[in-house]
C-alpha cells in the first residue's frame, strides 16, 4: 500500500537557514511530532526512536532516517525505514526550497509512505486517513519548529453530540506524546502511566457518557413474551456460532492464498513457518493430493475431469486460491506463520470474461480440454413457425447479470475433529445442507455415516455457505495431522470476498423475441453463458435450476435457450439467494420491458397482455405453477404506491427535464427442489425427488420434543415448528421443545436435508406434520387403552394436568406424562398389543415428483411457486448518475402464510439484498484477475441508510400441492433487480438508453448517459 | 513474531467485573472480550470496522472493538451485549428487537443492540433519520432494516414511559 501527499507552506527564515536545519538529521529529527530520542549512525543517518500507535499504546519503534539528497540550498530528501506492528514501512520526505521576495522561504514538501504487512489488514481503509493526519502533524510540527514563537492550534471543548466528543477525545489521545514532550525532563520516561492519564476535560466527558449509559441501563424493566424462541439466546449474546465454540485443545488454521489469478506454483518453502514455536504443522497441495481424492464433480464429461482439491495443486486458478494451510496454537501465531511461507509463482495469462473463456486460448483446467464445463440446449415449441408468423421481431445485443454475493455477516467457519472413537470426523460448521457430507466422504474416504455434522446458530448464509466444504475437508485433514486435535478455521472477510461469497454471473447473447401485432410475445431464442469462476463445485446445477422458471410470468410457449457454463480465473461461485432463477427472471423482465419500449406499449400494459392467467399452469418444459394471480398482484402493488399519481408526477418531471422512472418487477420464488432435475445436467446423477425427515417424541417427563432435518440460519424454524406442533396437539408453543440447528446424530438425516431452495414451509413442515400424525396415533392407542374408550372418541388438548388426550366433551383424560410413563417406565402394565409403541416417531416427507426426461429436458422441477410484484419509483441525478428511490412497493403471494411476521421479515431481507445488488454491490475484477472489492469497504453491502421504507401487502393463493397450502418463499426471486432496471430504463428511455446490465451504479448510469447506444443494441424488425 | 512478542498488563472492566490480563500489544479489544474473558456475544464480521457486529460501549460511547487494541481500553469500562440484562430481566431494547422481529440470524444483533443503546442514552426520542444515521455503521443482511427501525422506535417509547 502506497500513499503520497504533498503541499507547501511559507516560513519567515531565509532559505539558507531553512536548508541548514532541514539538511541536518540532528536538527530535523527532533522536529518529528513523535520524536522520542536519537543517536547518529553516521553524518547522514540517524537512528531515531519514535513513539508509535494510537492513544494509549506506549511503545516506541526504531527508524533509520537517512538524508539521501542534500542539494544546498534548494533541496533535502530523507528516507526513513523501520518495522512496526508486524509490518514494515518506508517514508520518503522531500523538501524543495524557494526563496521568497520578502526574505522568507516557501517550502514545497512531498511525503510518500509505503506500508507492508499485517497492519494493513488491521487498519484497512482507515489507514489513509491516519497517514494523512500523521503527515499533517509532521508538517505542522516543522512549521512550528521553523517559526520561533508560533503556537499550534489546540482543540477546543464544545458540548455537541457523542461523535464530536469522541473525535475530540481521540485528538487528545493523539496529542498525548506532545504533552509529554512539553512536560519537565524525565516525565516522558514514565511511559504508559503518563500516557494512560486523561486530561481532566476528557475525564469529565467520559463520566457524563458513562452516566448516560448507566441511566439508559437503569430504566424500568417489564418483561413481555418474546416473539421467537431463538430470540431468547440471540438477543442476550448467548447464541453459539462456530467461532464461539472452542473445545479443549483447539488449534487454529490460517491459509496462505494466492495473490495471482492464474499461476504455476514453482516452489513452496514452509520451513520458516514450521520452525515458529507454536506452529503444529503446515499442509500443502502436494501433500494432501496424496491423502485424498479430488472432490466429486456434479457435471459429467468434460467437467468430471477437473481435479479440485482443498488446496491448489500445481497451479492456482483465482486470486485467493488456498495454497498452504498453517495450524498453530493460536490464530495470531497461525497468521504470523502464514507470513513466513514463501511461494514462488510463474504467472500465466488470465481469463476474466466469458468471451475470453469461450475462445479456449488459455485453459483453466487443462485436463478438461476446454473452458466450457457444461452446455445444453433447452428447446420447446415451434420456434421457426413462431418467428415466421411474428408481427415484430426484437433483437437484443448482449445483456449482462453482474457478479455479487449475498455475503452473510458471519463468514464461513468450521471446527473439525478427526475422531478415532467415531472412526471419522466430528464437525461443528456453518454449512447449510448435507451435500458437503457427500463431498467430504468421497474425497477423504470416510463413510458418510462416520461424519457427524452439527450446526448450531448460523449467522446467515443465503446459499453461499454450501461452498464451505473444501475448507471443512481441509480442517479435517489438519486435525488428523495434529493427532486429532480440534482444528478451527474462520474465514476473514477478505477471504470471503475473494473466495467464499460470489454468485455466478450470466451473459445473454443474440436474443431474438417474436411478438404478434398486439405485443404478445410468442417466441424467444437466446444464448446464455454462466461464469462460475475457477471451480464449478455446486454450480453445474445452476445450468438447470433456472429452467424452473423458464417462461417467468409469461405465457409464451416457444423458447430456445442455448445454455452453457464456463470457468474463468475468478473466485468459485456458490449459490446465491435466488440461485440461478434470479438471473433468468431478470433477463425475462428486461426482455419484456425492452419490447414494451420498442413497441411503444406501456410496461404495465405489456405485462397484462403477456401474463399467465390460469393456474395450475404447465410451462413448456413441464413445470407446474401451482396457484396465483399476476394481474391481481400488479393491481394491488399499484394501489400500494399510488400508481396513477406517480405517473402524473413522472410526466411533470419529464416536462421539467428531470429523469424520473417507474419500474415493475414480477418474479417467482420456486420452492422445494426435485433433485431429479440433476439428470438434465448429468444423466448419471444418483439424485432425484426430495426427502426431508422430522422426528417427534414424548420424553420421559411427557414433554414434546421435535428435531427437523433443516439447517436454519435466521428463518426461525424453532418458532414455526413449535407453532405448528402446538396447533396439532392442542397445546401451546412453549410446551414444544425444538432442537437447535441440525445434527446427523439426531437421526433426522437424509441426503437432501438443509435450508435452501425455499422449501422449509413445505418440506420441513410436511415432515413435522407427518411425524406428529404418527405420534398422535400412538398416543390415541395408549389413551384408548387407559381410558377404556374408542380412539374415535378421543381429542387432544390442555387439561388441568397439562397436555392430555381426553374423551371428547368430557373431563375424562390422561396427560402426556402418564402416557409416556406407560411406555418408558411402567411398561409391565402395558398390554402385549401395545408394546411395539415407541412414542418416538420419524417421518420422511417425499414430494410427489418423478424423474424428468434428460433428453427432452421435460418434467416438473419444483413443487411450489411463490410470487412477488415489486414497483420502484426512482429519480436519477443526471450529473452523477445516482439513483434515488422515491417509492417502493411489494406485494407477495406465498400461499398460506404460516407465520406472517417471519414471512414479512424474509420479504424485507430479500428486498434489501436485491436493492443492494441493483444499486451498490458488485464484485468486479481487473484484467489481471484482481478482485476489486476485497473488503466490505469496497463492496459496500447495503446499509440502513440505503434501504428505503418498503411498503408491503399480501395475497394468499393456497398451494394445492402442500398439505398446509404454504409455498416456500425465502429466496424472494430478486425482484428489486428487475424493478430497478425497469425503473432506470423508464427514466432514461428518452435519452436513447437501454439498460443492459443488472448493476445500476452511478458509474454505470453516468457512462450510459455519456454514450447512449439504445438504437444500436436493440433493433426491431416489423413484419406487419 | 512470537519470539519477539512482549506482553503488556491491562485491566479492563467489562459489565462491571474487572479483568486483569497480560496481553500482546496487538491483541484487539474484541479478542480480549471473546478470548481472554470468554464473552462471545460480541462478534467479528469484517475486520475493517464496516459491519459493526463487534460494537460495544467503552467509557460511555459505542466503539467497534475490532479496530481498537485491548491496550487502548486499559483502565476503561466496557459494556457488552451480556451487560444489557440485569437480574435475568431483559432490557427494553432487547425486548423490542424480539417483539418487532428486528433480528433473524442474530449475528449482527449484539452490535445493533449496543449502538441502539448508545443512541437512546444520548437521544431518548430519535427520529427515523437519526436512527438510520446512528445505525449506519451496523450491517444486517437478514432484516432489510425495516423492523430494526421499528424496534428502536418502540424501545425509545418504552424507555421514555419508564
Amino acid at each position: 500500500m502506497e500513499m503520497k501527499f504533498d503541499g507547501s507552506f511559507d516560513v519567515d527564515l531565509p532559505r539558507n537557514e531553512v536548508f541548514e536545519i532541514l539538511s541536518d538529521p540532528r536538527k530535523f529529527a527532533p522536529m518529528l511530532p513523535t520524536f522520542h530520542s536519537m543517536e547518529m549512525k553516521d553524518d547522514r543517518t540517524a537512528l531515531v526512536r519514535i513513539k508509535v500507535g494510537i492513544g494509549r499504546i506506549s511503545g516506541t519503534a526504531s527508524t533509520e532516517l537517512t538524508l539521501e539528497e542534500a542539494d544546498a540550498p534548494v533541496r533535502a530528501r530523507y528516507v526513513g525505514r523501520g518495522k512496526v506492528m508486524q509490518g514494515a514501512y518506508q517514508m520518503i520526505s522531500a523538501f524543495d526550497l524557494e526563496a521568497m521576495p520578502n526574505g522568507g522561504t516557501r517550502i514545497n514538501w512531498m511525503g510518500e509512505t509505503q506500508l507492508v504487512g499485517k497492519i494493513l489488514s488491521l487498519a484497512g481503509g482507515g489507514l489513509r486517513g491516519y497517514a494523512e493526519k500523521e503527515i499533517n502533524r509532521l508538517i505542522g510540527s516543522l512549521q512550528e519548529g521553523l517559526t520561533p514563537g508560533a503556537e499550534l492550534p489546540k482543540a477546543k471543548p464544545k458540548h455537541e453530540g457523542w461523535l464530536a466528543r469522541s473525535i475530540r477525545r481521540l485528538r487528545h489521545q493523539d496529542d498525548q506524546p506532545q504533552a509529554a514532550e512539553e512536560a519537565p525532563e524525565g516525565a516522558a520516561q514514565q511511559g504508559a502511566e503518563t500516557l494512560a492519564q486523561q486530561p481532566q476535560e476528557v475525564q469529565v466527558i467520559q463520566k457524563e457518557a458513562r452516566q448516560r449509559i448507566a441511566q439508559a441501563l437503569g430504566v424500568n424493566r417489564q418483561q413481555k413474551p418474546l416473539s421467537r424462541k431463538e430470540d431468547n439466546r440471540l438477543i442476550r449474546g448467548r447464541g453459539l456460532f462456530v467461532d464461539d465454540y472452542k473445545p479443549g485443545g483447539t488449534l487454529h488454521m490460517a491459509l496462505v492464498r494466492s495473490p495471482y489469478a492464474h499461476a504455476k506454483i514453482l516452489n513452496i518453502d514452509t520451513s520458516a513457518a514450521d520452525a515458529l514455536p507454536g506452529v503444529f504443522c503446515t499442509l500443502s497441495g502436494d501433500e494432501i493430493s496424496k491423502q485424498c481424492q479430488p472432490f466429486l464433480q456434479i457435471g459429467p464429461e468434460p467437467c468430471d475431469a477437473i481435479k479440485d482439491y482443498p488446496l491448489a495443486v500445481g497451479k492456482v486458478r483465482y486470486q485467493g486460491d488456498p495454497v498452504v494451510a498453517v495450524v498453530a496454537e493460536s490464530l495470531r501465531l497461525a497468521q504470523d506463520a502464514v507470513q513466513l511461507v514463501e511461494v514462488e509463482y510463474e504467472t500465466l495469462d488470465v481469463i476474466i470474461t466469458c468471451e475470453q473463456a469461450l475462445q479456449n486460448d488459455v485453459l483453466i483446467h487443462e485436463e478438461m480440454g476446454t473452458n466450457t464445463d457444461w452446455q445444453g440446449v433447452y428447446e420447446y415449441g415451434d420456434l421457426d413457425k413462431a418467428f415466421s408468423e411474428a408481427a415484430h421481431i426484437v433483437k437484443i445485443d448482449k445483456l449482462h447479470f453482474h457478479r455479487f454475493g449475498s455475503t452473510a455477516v458471519e463468514p464461513n467457519a468450521v471446527v473439525a475433529t478427526w475422531d478415532d472413537s467415531l472412526g471419522g470426523i466430528d464437525y461443528l460448521a456453518n454449512t447449510i445442507m448435507t451435500i458437503p457430507i457427500t463431498m467430504i466422504s468421497m474425497a477423504l474416504g470416510v463413510s458418510a455415516d462416520r461424519i457427524r455434522l452439527r450446526t448450531h446458530d448460523i449467522g446467515g448464509s443465503f446459499g453461499n455457505k454450501i461452498g464451505n466444504y473444501p475448507y471443512m475437508a481441509l480442517a479435517a485433514l489438519a486435525s488428523r495431522k495434529t493427532g486429532g486435535r480440534p482444528v478451527k478455521w474462520v474465514e476473514t472477510r477478505s477471504e470471503h470476498m475473494q473466495a467464499g461469497s460470489q454468485g455466478s454471473e450470466r451473459s445473454y447473447f443474440d436474443t431474438e423475441v417474436a411478438l404478434d401485432e398486439n405485443g404478445v410475445i410468442t417466441a424467444l431464442k437466446s444464448r446464455h453463458v454462466d461464469d462460475c469462476g475457477a471451480y464449478p463445485r455446486y454450480e453445474p446445477l445452476g445450468c438447470v435450476i433456472w429452467s424452473q422458471v423458464l417462461p417467468a410470468a409469461y405465457k409464451l410457449r416457444n423458447m430456445r435457450i442455448d445454455f452453457s457454463q464456463v470457468v474463468t480465473n475468478k473466485g468459485p461461485a456458490a449459490p446465491n439467494r435466488g440461485y440461478s432463477r434470479l438471473p433468468h427472471m431478470w433477463f425475462m423482465e428486461r426482455v419484456v420491458d425492452i419490447c414494451a419500449h420498442k413497441l411503444d406499449i406501456p410496461a404495465d400494459e405489456m405485462r397484462l397482455r403477456n401474463y399467465i392467467r390460469d393456474f395450475p399452469y404447465e410451462t413448456p418444459n413441464g413445470c407446474v405453477y401451482d396457484s396465483g394471480d399476476f394481474v391481481a398482484l400488479l393491481n394491488k402493488a399499484k394501489d400500494l404506491i399510488g400508481w396513477d399519481e406517480w405517473q402524473q408526477k413522472r410526466e411533470k418531471a419529464k416536462k421539467e427535464g428531470r429523469l424520473m422512472g417507474i419500474g415493475i418487477g414480477t418474479t417467482l420464488d420456486s420452492g422445494t427442489n426435485n433433485f431429479g432435475q440433476s439428470v438434465i445436467v448429468n444423466p448419471d446423477s444418483p439424485f432425484s425427488g426430495n426427502a426431508v425427515p422430522a422426528m417427534i417424541k414424548l420424553d420421559i417427563d411427557g414433554s414434546v420434543s421435535v428435531a427437523v432435518g433443516s439447517f436454519p440460519h435466521g428463518q426461525g424454524h424453532e418458532t414455526v415448528v413449535s407453532q405448528v406442533v402446538a396447533e396439532e396437539l392442542g397445546i401451546t408453543p412453549e410446551m414444544v421443545n425444538v432442537a437447535v440447528g441440525f445434527d446427523t446424530a439426531r437421526n433426522v438425516h437424509s441426503g437432501q436435508c438443509g435450508t435452501y431452495a425455499s422449501q422449509f414451509a413445505v418440506t420441513g413442515l410436511s415432515a413435522v406434520h407427518g411425524a406428529t400424525e404418527m405420534l398422535k396415533k400412538e398416543l390415541k392407542e395408549l389413551a384408548a387403552f387407559s381410558l377404556e374408550a374408542a380412539e374415535d372418541d378421543l381429542e387432544f388438548g390442555l387439561g388441568d394436568m397439562g397436555p392430555e388426550v381426553r374423551v371428547k366433551g368430557t373431563d375424562r383424560g390422561i396427560n402426556f406424562w402418564a402416557l409416556s410413563n406407560l411406555v418408558n417406565a411402567n411398561s409391565a402394565r402395558l398390554p402385549q398389543a401395545l408394546r411395539s409403541l415407541n412414542l418416538n416417531c420419524r417421518y420422511t416427507y417425499r414430494p410427489p415428483f418423478e424423474v424428468p426426461d434428460p433428453e427432452s429436458k421435460f418434467g416438473n422441477l419444483t413443487l411450489t411457486y411463490a410470487m412477488q410484484t415489486h414497483l420502484a419509483v426512482v429519480e436519477i441525478d443526471p450529473h452523477t448518475g445516482q439513483v434515488k428511490i422515491l417509492d417502493y412497493g411489494i406485494v407477495d403471494d406465498c400461499g398460506k402464510m404460516i407465520n406472517p411476521m417471519i414471512v414479512e421479515g424474509q420479504l424485507h431481507g430479500g428486498a434489501a439484498h436485491g436493492l443492494g445488488a441493483a444499486l451498490l454491490e458488485n464484485l468486479p475484477y481487473d484484467e489481471s484477475g484482481n478482485v476489486l472489492a476485497g473488503s466490505f469497504t469496497d463492496y459496500a453491502p447495503i446499509t440502513i441508510n440505503n434501504v428505503p421504507k418498503l411498503k408491503l401487502d399480501h395475497m394468499e393463493s393456497p398451494s394445492p400441492f402442500s398439505y398446509n397450502g404454504a409455498k416456500g418463499m425465502g429466496e424472494g426471486g430478486g425482484a428489486p433487480l428487475h424493478a430497478i432496471s425497469s425503473a432506470v430504463q423508464d427514466a432514461l428511455i428518452d435519452k436513447g438508453i437501454i439498460v443492459r446490465g443488472s448493476h445500476c451504479s452511478p458509474n454505470r448510469i453516468f457512462e450510459m448517459l455519456q454514450q447512449p447506444d439504445g438504437d444500436q443494441v436493440v433493433t426491431v424488425e416489423r413484419r406487419a | 513474531m512470537s519470539d519477539e512478542a512482549q506482553t503488556v498488563s491491562v485491566e479492563i472492566s467489562i459489565n462491571g467485573s474487572r479483568y486483569q490480563r497480560e496481553v500482546e500489544p496487538r491483541l484487539l479489544l474484541v479478542e480480549f472480550i471473546r478470548e481472554e474473558v470468554g464473552l462471545t456475544g460480541t462478534h467479528i464480521g469484517c475486520d475493517t470496522s464496516y459491519c459493526g457486529a463487534c460494537t460495544v460501549i467503552l467509557d460511555g460511547e459505542p466503539i467497534k472493538s475490532c479496530t481498537l487494541f485491548a491496550v487502548q481500553a486499559d483502565g476503561g469500562e466496557v459494556i457488552t451485549v451480556e451487560g444489557l440484562e440485569q437480574n435475568d430481566e431483559l432490557h427494553p431494547i432487547q425486548q423490542a428487537f424480539s417483539q418487532h422481529h428486528g433480528l433473524q440470524c442474530g449475528f449482527c444483533t449484539p452490535g445493533m443492540l449496543m449502538s441502539s443503546l448508545a443512541l437512546l442514552a444520548e437521544n431518548p426520542t430519535p427520529s427515523e433519520k437519526e436512527i438510520r444515521k446512528q445505525l449506519g455503521g451496523n450491517l444486517c443482511r437478514c432484516t432489510g432494516y425495516q423492523n430494526i427501525i421499528k424496534a428502536v422506535q418502540a424501545a425509545a417509547k418504552t424507555m421514555q414511559e419508564g
